[in-house]
């Protein structure tokens, strides 16, 4: 562990940056910024942990602002991290030389709505860009973290796809020019941000400088702090704004009369997959996302139904499992995905329902009934056009942990899926920390690439996120999910995708930690390489263990600081 | 031992060739940028030779040029810009190492051409994402690594779609794969086999290693197989084409078009280039010119394996009622060109003697860059008035312009055919060019491929990313082997 650099010196010079309101070094203020390790996407045990509590928490305005933290950071050798909606551990700290920066006063948007490009600061949430540009008749990517996180940290900061990644591609493919300040303290434009001030463009000049900012995730903070990123945005045929109705919690979209909703029940796993192939041929999907499984096989359309009815409670729920009908939805929809369709024009909306239709009979699979009442296919529809419902992945224990993730390929994952189903209902039957739904809970994004081609999944682990027993049983169970996937060749577990970025007592781990992961990799340069770009642009190493570094052997016996 | 008998220990006797007609040629392009015949040329079979040669040219700090394509160099970007350089013909690399129907994915090495792969890609009903008219001789990997526009920009989500990873020997002669493919073994066969398909290119961590090779001309590593994203081929297929009279009015069409993601292709010519692209002789051209409309926008629809007609149908009545609604007529053909054959032209590759662009004068140069359609009218603009100024014929300036990634940027591209054997013509067009490069990015026009001259104007722009972009050169090819006087670094 670092030894302790910062002090009050530093305090005060934060003070000047920022101003005396917008820096803190209270515990009551810097205790909130710790972050609970049971907190889904962070995957790493043993969940009864925090991160480690920042010296001060500084909330710049500007990206002057934060170049000069992050100089001072480097000038006292002090850590930092970046977040601005804090969905996870990742957005938090790894060590206790270290302070944390709040994004929250950048919350900057601007539309270009005849090019289709959005402006964002970090703290613009994804409802917020989503709102502004449905007014200009435009829409984009929320990622299946929900409209309530950043849009910049999901383009620029983790993974960032989800329902409508299909059609609007994921956030990578979107990232058009970035502002980023480097973990040195320089400030780099990219693409045609950084000659000319234009947004339309983050490739190049030559080789692509974001390349070291963005790959398939993000870099979780480790590369210094985005201030600013343009999105390009996607056509939107519907209203300025979605018309709602209902009371809370059911509200249901009104009146998307060229929106439609519906889901789609399979006669087994190959049809699953050869549907999605076929999706993605017909391009016809504005939306597509394995979404209400994630309660469970067996009691999904019971909390469907207290989700749409006002009056119903979970108190309900054993009563609703029971009820013959809900029985009988399940059961056909065992296999199940669900698909909105948007119509540009009638012709458009036609075609695109016959399309529809027309793989549907090939792969022998049906609309479900019950997804076709009105109020249940409106509620789909607010659900994942909005994606504002993140808190219902903790409706029914406490909390929740997504584990197995199979494989990208469809056609690979999905004649596992059985089988992982049963293991996790065995589970579910022979202990009692996790919730028993029926084995399958798998859900997740048809595609994790614009156009289709890769799928993401996982399933969702409910447990009790205060009690003790139930965090420990979820972790056991995700080891022994992590066996299996070892076994199959599937690769890491989702349950501990994140195992190797920060220790499971919350702190970061050490380089010498991390050559004894990275050097066992197929490929080990990915991580000798993501060393040196480390050493060229954050020579200080001030960013934490989320960026997966290997010593390159020619350091290893040497320099290796 | 000398340069000559090391590299024989790699390639052997007779594969090292220091012909000086031969060297010579592999000096030849079209760019005014100063020849240097290499000092041999190399004609690698695999990777392993390629690891090899790269540690070499290390220990000798020999620099290695790398060319992929045969034909005509219309860049100069593989043609070597240093001495004593060693050119790496990678053009019989020729290996389509899989099709994949499921996945839509093919694997090429770099010798393959467009006419090659879309032979094999036809045995599967699947067909490549083209640009426009290729050389005949033109590399599939380095016109896509090259980010070269593609006639079909709704198929790119991402900006170097269909591109997706690549084995690449990085200049330090470390092989490693990119994106999925660099998740497992080192062995495309045993990937395979486990049915990954190197199907997703980000990653596959934190860094996008393929978009260091990406608009790199050969500066940072040596490519040797690419996947690529392929589409189905359209079972039926119209390009209609639509008129007018100036670049703004088919603004707001190209817009909503673009907007609805309706078009399979679309694309924007003057009469200049239209012409170019269809008439096989000058004369024929000038015909053309004489009777084609100022700018043409074509605008694709089709129909593939899920009920063709039904989709052909609808795209075909929308996409007239949108040019209606805009002010245009988008028809099946239009003074006497029709769309089925700009189609088969925009489509084909040359004939492999005399490149498209050359039939008109003899030779010609392009300036391209990226920019906004509604800021396209003032690059035209500007454009003319220096052409006017220097005595240059307006009325041949060609005009191209794609949207690309899904209609994020439009490529424009400025075609000035001349005479090569006027010393006049020449001087004239050098000092054209110049200006028009100078002015262009003065405007904001944007060299997101910076080839020669355009290198140090766009860099000079941008020091941070010139700087980012030589810390990782250093990073990836510290000697500097790789095609050095490339990009600036």
């Amino acid at each position: 562990m670092k030894n302790i650099t910062y002090n009050k010196d530093f305090y005060r010079a934060l003070q000047d940056i920022v101003g005396e309101r917008n820096v803190s070094e209270d515990p009551a203020v810097t205790e909130n910024y710790r972050c609970i390790t049971a907190q889904s996407s962070a995957h790493y045990g043993p969940y009864d942990t925090r991160t480690p509590k920042p010296q001060a928490v500084v909330l710049p305005g500007s990206t002057e602002e934060v170049q000069q933290i992050v100089r001072l950071c480097n000038k006292y050798k002090v850590d930092f991290k970046a977040a601005s909606t804090f969905w996870a551990a990742m957005g938090f700290i790894g060590s206790d030389n270290a302070i944390q920066l709040d994004m929250i006063r950048m919350d900057n948007v601007e539309i270009d709505a005849k090019n289709m490009i959005a402006v964002c600061e970090p703290f613009a949430i994804g409802g917020t860009v989503q709102v502004e540009a449905m007014k200009n008749g435009l829409n984009c990517n929320i990622a299946g973290v929900g409209c309530s996180s950043s849009t910049l940290a999901g383009s620029a900061g983790w993974v960032g796809f989800g329902p409508s990644s299909i059609f609007m591609g994921i956030a990578s493919e979107n990232l058009l020019g970035a502002e980023w300040v480097l973990p040195d303290g320089e400030i780099i434009r990219t693409g045609t941000l950084g000659s000319d001030g234009e947004w339309f463009c983050g490739e190049g000049p030559g080789p692509s400088p974001r390349a070291i900012f963005r790959g398939w995730t993000g870099t979780a903070g480790t590369m210094g702090v985005c201030t600013r990123i343009a999105i390009r945005l996607h056509p939107w045929p519907g209203p300025k704004w979605i018309p709602v109705r209902g009371t809370a919690p059911a509200y249901f979209a009104d009146g998307l009369d060229n929106v439609r909703a519906y889901t789609v029940c399979y006669p087994d796993w190959d049809a699953y997959a050869e549907s999605f192939r076929l999706f993605y041929e017909a391009d016809i999907c504005y939306l597509a996302h394995r979404q209400f499984n994630m309660f469970g096989r067996d009691i999904k359309t019971a909390m469907v139904e207290i989700f749409t009815h006002p009056e119903k409670q979970f108190c309900d729920l054993p009563e609703l499992m029971e009820d013959p009908y809900i029985k009988e939805q399940n059961e056909q929809m065992k296999v199940d995905v669900q698909i909105v369709l948007a119509g540009f024009t009638e012709r458009d909306l036609d075609y695109k329902e016959k399309a529809f239709d027309e793989i549907l009979r090939q792969v022998g699979a049906h609309k479900s009934e019950y997804y076709l009442q009105q109020d249940i296919e409106d509620f789909v529809k607010l659900y994942l056009l909005r994606l504002a419902r993140k808190n219902y992945n903790y409706t029914l224990c406490s909390s929740y942990e997504g584990n197995f993730g199979l494989s990208p390929n469809v056609f690979v994952a999905a004649p596992l899926m059985e089988e992982a189903a049963a293991l996790k209902r065995e589970w579910e039957q022979t202990h009692t920390g996790v919730a028993a739904v029926g084995g399958d809970s798998d859900m997740g994004s048809v595609s994790g690439i614009g156009g289709g081609g890769t799928t993401g999944w996982e399933f969702f682990v409910h447990f009790d996120g205060f009690d003790k027993e139930s965090i420990y049983d979820s972790c056991a169970h995700i080891d022994r999910t992590q066996e299996w996937m070892t076994e199959k060749g599937l690769g890491a577990d989702f349950g501990r995708w994140n195992a190797d970025v920060r220790q499971p007592n919350g702190y970061n781990y050490t380089q010498e930690q991390h050559d004894s992961f990275y050097s066992k990799i197929p490929q080990p340069a990915l991580a000798e390489y993501q060393w040196k770009i480390r050493e060229a642009f954050n020579p200080n190493r001030l960013t934490g263990s989320y960026y997966k570094t290997l010593t390159p052997k020619e350091f290893r016996d040497g320099d290796n600081k | 031992m000398g340069t000559k008998d090391s590299l024989m220990a790699i390639f052997g006797r007779n594969g090292v060739i220091d012909d000086p007609d031969i060297l010579a040629s592999y000096a030849e392009n079209q760019s005014f940028e100063p020849r240097f015949a290499p000092w041999f040329v190399v004609k690698p079979s695999d990777a392993g030779k390629i690891e090899k040669l790269v540690k070499w040219a290390n220990k000798a700090g020999t620099p290695l040029v790398p060319v992929s394509s045969t034909g005509v160099k219309l860049r100069g970007d593989s043609a070597p810009s240093v001495p004593g350089a060693v050119a790496v013909d990678l053009s019989g690399m020729k290996k389509i190492l899989n099709v994949n129907r499921q996945q839509r994915m093919a694997v090429v090495e770099p010798g393959v051409t467009y006419d090659e792969l879309n032979k094999e890609l036809a045995k599967q009903n699947m067909v490549i994402p083209g640009s426009l008219k290729p050389k005949a001789g033109q590399s599939v990997l380095t016109d896509v690594l090259e980010a070269v526009p593609r006639l079909n920009p709704m198929m790119q989500w991402n900006f170097f779609d269909p591109l997706r990873c690549v084995e690449v020997t990085w200049g330090d002669g470390t092989r490693m794969f990119t994106g999925e493919a660099a998740g497992g073994p080192l062995d495309l066969e045993a990937q395979w086999k486990k049915q990954q398909w190197q199907v997703q290119y980000m990653g596959p961590w934190m860094t996008d290693y393929y978009r260091l090779v990406t608009q790199a001309q050969g500066s940072m590593g040596i490519v040797t197989w690419a996947s690529l994203k392929t589409a189905v081929k359209p079972s039926v297929h119209r390009l209609y084409i639509a008129a007018a009279d100036s670049l703004e009015d088919l603004e707001g069409f190209v817009y909503k078009a673009m907007w609805t993601r309706f078009p399979d292709e679309l694309f924007i010519l003057n009469r200049a280039q239209a012409a170019s692209l269809i008439g096989k002789t000058e004369e024929e051209i000038k015909r053309l010119k004489e009777a084609l409309p100022p700018w043409i926008v074509a605008v694709g629809a089709a129909g593939r394996e899920l009920i063709p007609e039904v989709r052909f149908e609808a795209r075909s009545k929308d996409l007239i009622d949108i040019a209606q609604v805009n002010g245009l007529d988008l028809k099946e053909g239009i003074a006497g060109l029709s769309g089925r054959a700009l189609y088969e032209e925009a489509t084909s590759t040359d004939d492999g003697k005399v490149y498209w662009k050359d039939v008109y004068a003899g030779g010609h140069r392009d300036v391209f860059f990226l920019t906004q359609l509604d800021r396209t009218g003032e690059f035209l603009r500007a454009v003319r008035e220096i052409c006017e100024d220097i005595g240059y014929p307006t009325e041949d300036i060609g005009v191209y312009i794609q949207p690309r990634h899904i209609g994020s940027s439009y490529h424009m591209e400025f075609t000035f055919p001349y005479d090569p054997d006027s010393a006049a013509e020449e001087a004239r067009l050098r000092s054209l060019l110049e200006t028009v490069s100078v002015a262009v990015s003065d405007l904001g026009g944007y060299y997101s491929r910076p080839y020669g001259r355009w290198a140090g104007i766009q860099l000079n722009k941008d020091a941070q990313s010139l700087m980012a972009l030589k810390r990782l050169k250093g990073i990836f090819d510290p000697n500097g082997v790789m095609n050095p006087g490339k990009l600036a670094v």
